[in-house]
């Protein structure tokens, strides 16, 4: 008998997460099954192995229709996919460093903004992006253009010194939080750019020691408040600021004894989830600082994302230890976890996924993807991808369909798609001229 | 007796006589007693006692039966029963999902981009810094000594009271690959610190078991060649990243005719170092088949009967090592993000092993 109790995973329910790694690869998983017993395995895989693309930031737009994601690699390319399929829409390349190699001055943090200034035909998106060295830039890219921004992009710099970790927009999407290494928490007013709040630090204890500012990570508190703001430090504390008090934190605890790496808020507004450079994670009520508990499971390694579901009340993080794990909030049991052998750096939800039983079939998937890296290529008379309730193999089948329609009636369009990633290399040479 | 036998009718006992069948029914009423149930001392030990001696008999019969059934194969001229594998833990070790594949395109890709990468291509030569804690004493030098023996490109510094961080720094500006420092505790040498250069992992691990060459029986004295090495079952994903930790250490170039080769061998996350030179020699020795150096001159005709065996003379040190954590960046335990780092609640079960 062994004479050591082994830990069930009971199954998840079922989601969909994407998973984004060091050497570039996105993964989707996938839990399907009824009830709470589903196994999530990896669907999909998409990019080469290649550790100069390294994955460094990465957003989504969670809608039905026409989800977009923005992913950002470590030679500073930012490219906009298709959360579906992988698909890439296109891919923007940041020339505005000169003399500095874009590992050095990597961006830190993405995002997407869910608003659409301009009409929903053109399909464009804005994005806001920040460096490590403090140059954060709202750039506007339009797939219908031929340049890389319709409009000149904002850039501004956010700090005068240290380097940023995080930046994080609200719920709003109107303001938006900096900080780093050196750097105190701030935030930025985006309509106006102009920083309307700097974090002060706490005062020296009473030793007279001072430990010098790192923030590795933060987040908002609430969708709708852009006031709170919960901070994790490298020197494994905790801090609520609110920025309707004061500017130094009002609660401010411990947690362990390894930088926090990852911070996550539930949306009841009250609970956070922290993780640290050991592999802690552990959900604590904020408005007392008093820790709920930690989530046991064999976590070996620093995590560096975690992510909440919207909707089902349960967990994901991803980390260096290359498992994506995910947890029940209540019971703060692991409900499985999923090998993914590389270095990961972000995990995102789906949510709109309804599970349903789809066949992946093979000549669909290699039809469909990779067209080529071109900026200048768009898809502009392409119908924006509707999400249906039903399973993303119908959906597929729709793009093709349209694919196919629009072959007959487009003009001087070409499209080149390469050949796939997946294992099955089937290599599919469509090329439509006309 | 007939109710008996109504009995076990009902229960469909295979046909046996009906008397056997009640006794074997009774017997088997008395054994399900647990002997720990029994509250009474004398009578549960005579009745634990009798259960052992039973155990005993039934399993020399076992024996002797496998035995007389081989033998009788041997002497029919058959093939004898398979032999019983033993189930030991190896075996018996739980599936683990993260061993390496072996055609894990990923797997290769993320070689090729890691950290030790620069110098298994052999891009750069290994050149090791190894230097103690702050305290050293008794065992620890002399360890040391046998380490610079060992390792070649090895350089030994004194420790002063500089900090770890400075001494990553100031071997980065010197151009070292790796380093190496031996903590020592209570006089004992018993950890070890491998930190990868540039800005490679670092893994800690505990040592323990040293034996010193002297205290070697019939060892042998190392040469200066470039030792072979041999690294054997690190079959997960972290297990293989150590392994290439230690590659690293080594130059990448062997010099065969050296004859010398050094062994870490992974069993159980405890892995063992040894470190042999070797010797090919032929067991029916009517033909002097050794390579380089061999002490018999015999010029005999060789019957081409011979069995190739090589000899091992342990030389130097001999140790385990086990990893307690490995850590992504250099050392730096207070702001760094693990790896991987062992923790009670990982422990399961008793057949599940990381390395």
């Amino acid at each position: 008998m062994p004479r050591a109790t082994t830990v069930d995973c009971p199954g998840c329910p079922p989601l969909r997460a994407l998973t984004f790694d060091a050497l570039g690869l996105i993964k989707v998983i996938e839990a399907r099954g009824k009830g709470g017993g589903g196994v999530p395995k990896v669907v999909d895989r998409w990019g080469d192995p290649d550790a100069s693309k390294g994955l460094v930031a990465a957003s989504l737009i969670d809608r039905k229709i026409d989800p977009l994601l923005a992913v950002a690699r470590k030679n500073g390319v930012i490219e906009i996919l298709n959360p579906l399929n992988g698909e890439l829409f296109f891919s923007v390349s940041d020339l505005s460093n000169d003399g500095v190699r874009p590992e050095d001055n990597a961006i830190v943090g993405l995002h997407l903004f869910r608003k659409q200034r301009l009409e929903l035909a053109s399909r464009s998106c804005i994005l806001l992006a920040c460096r490590t060295k403090g140059n954060a830039s709202i750039k506007t890219i339009g797939m219908a253009d031929t340049k890389a921004g319709s409009g000149a992009p904002k850039t501004w710099n956010v700090c005068a010194s240290g380097n940023i970790s995080f930046s994080e927009v609200d719920g709003s999407e109107s303001y938006a939080l900096f900080g780093g290494k050196g750097v105190e928490v701030n935030m930025w007013d985006l309509e106006q750019c102009t920083k309307i709040w700097t974090a002060k630090p706490p005062p020296p204890n009473s030793l007279g020691i001072f430990t010098p500012t790192w923030f590795t990570s933060a987040t908002f508190l609430s969708k709708d408040d852009h006031r709170k703001v919960v901070a994790g430090t490298n020197n494994h504390q905790v801090r609520l600021y609110d920025l309707s008090a004061q500017r130094r934190p009002v609660i401010s605890f411990d947690f362990r004894e390894n930088p926090i790496k990852a911070v996550a808020e539930d949306p009841d507004g009250h609970t956070i989830y922290i993780g640290n450079g050991s592999g802690d994670l552990a959900s604590v009520d904020i408005r007392t600082g008093k820790l709920l508990g930690c989530f046991l499971g064999k976590c070996s390694g620093s995590i560096r994302s975690i992510a909440r579901h919207p909707e089902l009340p349960v967990i994901a993080s991803c980390g260096l230890d290359s498992y994506l794990r995910i947890w029940d909030i209540g019971t703060r049991q692991l409900l499985s976890s999923v090998f993914l052998k590389q270095h990961l750096s972000k995990v995102v939800f789906d949510t709109n996924f309804a599970e349903e039983e789809v066949k992946h079939d093979v000549a669909d998937t290699a039809t469909l993807d990779a067209l080529s890296i071109d900026e200048t290529v768009g898809e502009t008379e392409k119908p924006p991808t509707k999400r249906k309730k039903s399973s993303s193999k119908e959906n597929k089948e729709g793009k093709k369909k349209k694919k196919a329609s629009s072959k007959e009636k487009d003009g001087t369009k070409k499209l080149k798609s390469k050949k796939d990633d997946f294992a099955d290399g089937q290599v599919s040479d469509l090329e439509y001229t006309l | 007796m007939g109710g008996k036998r109504k009995d076990n009718g009902s229960e469909g006992v295979e046909g046996e006589e009906d008397s056997k069948n009640s006794n074997k029914k009774m017997k088997k009423e008395k054994r399900e007693i647990l002997p720990s149930s029994i509250k009474n001392k004398e009578k549960r030990s005579a009745v634990h006692a009798k259960l052992k001696h039973q155990k005993k008999l039934d399993k020399r019969k076992k024996l002797k039966a496998r035995d007389a059934a081989a033998k009788r194969a041997l002497e029919l001229g058959e093939e004898p029963p398979a032999k019983q594998i033993p189930r030991t833990i190896e075996n018996a070790r739980e599936a683990d999902e993260t061993v390496c594949m072996p055609d894990d395109e990923e797997l290769f890709a993320g070689n090729d981009a890691d950290e030790f990468s620069a110098i298994l291509k052999q891009d750069r030569t290994p050149k090791i810094l190894i230097t103690t804690c702050r305290f050293n004493s008794t065992r620890g030098p002399a360890f040391i000594n046998e380490l610079l023996s060992v390792i070649p490109n090895a350089h030994y510094y004194k420790r002063g009271t500089y900090d770890l961080k400075k001494i990553v720094e100031y071997a980065n500006n010197k151009e070292f690959t790796s380093i190496v420092v031996v903590h020592t505790n209570r006089r004992e040498p018993d950890a070890l610190l491998v930190i990868g250069l540039p800005d490679g992992p670092t893994a800690h691990f505990k040592l323990s078991s040293l034996v010193l060459r002297k205290d070697i029986k019939n060892h042998g004295n190392p040469t200066s060649h470039e030792p072979e090495l041999v690294l054997n079952n690190f079959t997960t994903r972290l297990g293989h990243r150590i392994g290439r930790l230690i590659q690293s250490l080594f130059p990448q170039s062997p010099n065969f005719r050296g004859r010398r080769v050094i062994t870490f061998h992974n069993q159980r996350d405890f892995i063992f170092f040894r470190h042999h030179r070797y010797i090919f020699e032929a067991k029916e020795t009517k033909q002097s088949d050794s390579k380089g150096k061999n002490v018999k001159d015999t010029k005999g005709e060789g019957i081409s009967k011979e069995k190739v065996i090589a000899r091992l003379q342990e030389c130097g040190p001999r140790f385990t090592l086990k990893l307690v954590s490995l850590q992504h960046g250099t050392f730096d335990t207070k702001g760094g993000e693990y790896e991987w780092v062992h923790k009670p609640e990982m422990d399961t079960s008793r057949r599940r092993f990381f390395l």
